[in-house]
């Protein structure tokens, strides 16, 4: 089981490199590849304006290790070239250079040329927790607005996958609400009530999803306990499943500033792993996004 | 200016005792607080409930409850009507939940502000103090309204601006949260955070300023920011409110006491006084952390009429 960052940093040295595609990178892009190649991860493949690359490349680290440069001066069909050789199979995993988000996303989702593989991509933020040390995920923190309950289980299966990929074999899960009880005009405990329900009856494998929880009892087994509720997931969760978005991004937020926490995203549901640039990831965690992308691939668990 | 729950803790205990009905005190650890906060002098309890399960909670603590008024009743809904009935007619000035569902006292609130035609919308004001940071942050609604739209929120603004005011901060600092992010089309909460502002700046709110960001990312490192090498937290930007989109996420987000080095306290502002809802989770000293606040706030409402 792996337990920290350092620990996914550790994971990836065995099995080889893979080929990174970004289209359109900038300098922080082209630092961060370098250290990511120079580590042994990836040869990162820079599709863009050849000479504007060949110049943020120089004197750069990069500059001596593997790497290749197509060009291709406009950043929309810079992007389907990327994904293209992904789909091709010259390229293992997409990263975002200085493409927009949802022009990003738009691509990768399209049915036809991009690396939708099933219904929906979903974001999991993974958390390295200090004390005890272990790594928690946080899902969807960044994709879906309002999934609905069968969206859920896609989201759920995401995050139990990934869980997987990082050697969590039966991870607790909370499906967090308002409160613990189900109330019929809270839809979120609904929802919740059914997943667990499901797990219940082992539709989510070894996974034990526990819900609707509060963040109270999900953090705290003794608080679950003043609630006369009794889980082995209350006070030991790996998956929080945030009800949609609102409340998946301001939590991840709020565990970042408040909680001074360390997070890396993945985004899961695609064919091929995909690495977007999200705003509360610290610069020096990215390379830790590129380590859990490259053992998604190793170990070839991101589709849904 | 309030600006810690120490705070409230000494103001509590200048201004204190008030009188209290505790709707069924029936655990030992509640009575606890009952206890601790009659013996700092901010409360003087009256006890609403079943006399046996609270002579027990009572007598297991130590606590005489013999000098206190006691009202004797089972049905919860009864106790909650009438001890939420005592606060709207002046009988007393603070009401706290004990062993009942909080459900039932929104509901008798909500029947007494209907019956006093105050108009009022009942929402739940939850305070953070958090270490090295100047003032209190208030989430808002974290209890009552489960998905409240544009007309709504701006009721549960105005509750807690009024409540901002009387604890001493005059142009408070609000921040409407919400998911919105580059991708995924514009959010509701997001939409009503631009409505809200627009009302803000044609004042229909009074002296305050919505702040231009709605996520945590956007307070602290601005618009388009992203963060450093460093967890990036520049105390200044922090707003003194959060008005939060749903019940799901307030209540998620003001609940993370439980893993970050925060301290939490809520509370039910009415237009006659504050009602505790201390959470089944909460332990006896947050619990009398929040009869104190209750005591300042029923104190300074003494002052100023809603």
């Amino acid at each position: 089981m792996l337990k920290s960052f350092r620990d996914v940093l550790e994971a990836d040295k065995e099995g080889g490199t893979k080929k990174l595609a970004i289209s359109s990178a900038e300098k922080k892009d082209i630092d961060l590849l370098g250290k990511a190649a120079a580590a042994g991860l990836v040869m990162p493949c820079l599709i863009g304006d050849g000479k504007v690359m060949e110049g943020m490349i120089k004197g750069t680290p990069l500059a001596s290790l593997e790497h290749e440069i197509m060009n291709e001066k406009k950043p929309d069909k810079a992007l389907s070239m990327a994904i293209g050789l992904i789909r091709e199979g010259r390229a293992d995993m997409l990263m975002q250079g200085a493409v927009k988000q949802q022009m990003l996303l738009d691509a990768v989702m399209d049915v036809k040329k991009g690396l939708r593989q099933g219904k929906l991509a979903s974001c999991v933020s993974v958390f390295g927790l200090p004390k005890p040390e272990k790594l928690i995920f946080v899902t969807d923190t960044f994709i879906n607005n309002r999934p609905n309950l069968a969206e859920k289980q896609l989201i759920l299966e995401h995050a139990v996958r990934l869980a997987g990929v990082l050697e969590i074999e039966a991870p607790k899960i909370a499906a967090l609400a308002a409160i613990e009880q189900i109330n019929l005009s809270i839809p979120s405990t609904l929802d919740a009530a059914i997943l667990s329900k499901m797990s219940e009856r082992r539709q989510f494998g070894n996974a034990i999803v526990e819900g609707p929880l509060d963040i109270d009892c999900a953090l705290s087994k003794t608080a679950a306990e003043r609630k006369g509720l009794q889980s082995v997931v209350t006070g030991d969760v790996d998956i929080y499943l945030a009800p949609e978005i609102d409340t998946g991004l301001l939590l991840a937020e709020a565990l970042v500033f408040f909680g001074k926490m360390r997070t890396v995203g993945a985004i899961m549901g695609t064919a091929n792993p995909v690495i977007l640039n999200l705003p509360f990831v610290r610069e020096e965690d990215r390379m830790v996004e590129i380590a859990i992308a490259v053992l998604v691939c190793k170990k070839g668990k991101n589709d849904a | 200016m309030i600006r810690s729950l120490n705070d409230f803790l000494r103001v509590a205990r200048e201004k204190g005792p008030k009188k209290l009905a505790v709707l069924a005190p029936e655990d030992e650890d509640f009575m606890l607080a009952v206890k601790a906060s009659w013996q700092k002098g901010y409360t003087e309890p009256i006890l609403i409930g079943n006399i046996e399960k609270m002579e027990r909670a009572a007598e297991k603590i130590e606590f005489d409850i013999s000098r206190f008024e006691k009202i004797i009743g089972d049905d919860r809904q009864a106790i909650a009507d009438l001890g939420i009935n005592m606060l709207f007619t002046g009988r007393l000035a603070i009401i706290s939940k004990g062993q009942i569902p909080t459900s039932y006292i929104y509901r008798s609130i909500i029947k007494e502000e209907s019956r006093a035609g105050s108009g009022m919308t009942v929402s739940v004001i939850t305070f953070w103090e958090i270490p090295g940071l100047d003032h209190l942050v208030a989430f808002t609604d974290t209890g009552v309204s489960i998905k409240p739209d544009f007309k709504t929120k701006t009721e549960i603004l105005k509750n807690v601006l009024f409540v901002y005011r009387l604890l001493g901060y005059p142009k408070p600092r609000i921040a409407v949260l919400s998911g919105q992010r580059e991708i995924g089309g514009m959010l509701d909460s997001y939409r009503d955070f631009e409505l809200l502002q627009k009302a803000a700046s044609a004042g229909d709110f009074g002296d305050c300023e919505i702040v231009d960001a709605t996520s945590f990312t956007e307070i602290f490192l601005g618009g388009r920011g992203r963060l450093g090498n460093s967890c990036g937290m520049n105390m200044e930007r922090m707003p003194y409110i959060l008005l939060v989109p749903c019940l799901d996420t307030g209540n998620i987000i003001c609940k993370l006491d439980f893993f970050l080095a925060v301290t939490r306290c809520s509370l039910v502002a009415t237009s006659r006084g504050p009602v505790c809802i201390p959470s089944r989770s909460d332990s006896g000293d947050n619990i009398v952390e929040q009869l104190a606040m209750c005591v300042v706030v029923a104190d300074r409402m003494k002052t100023e009429v809603k």
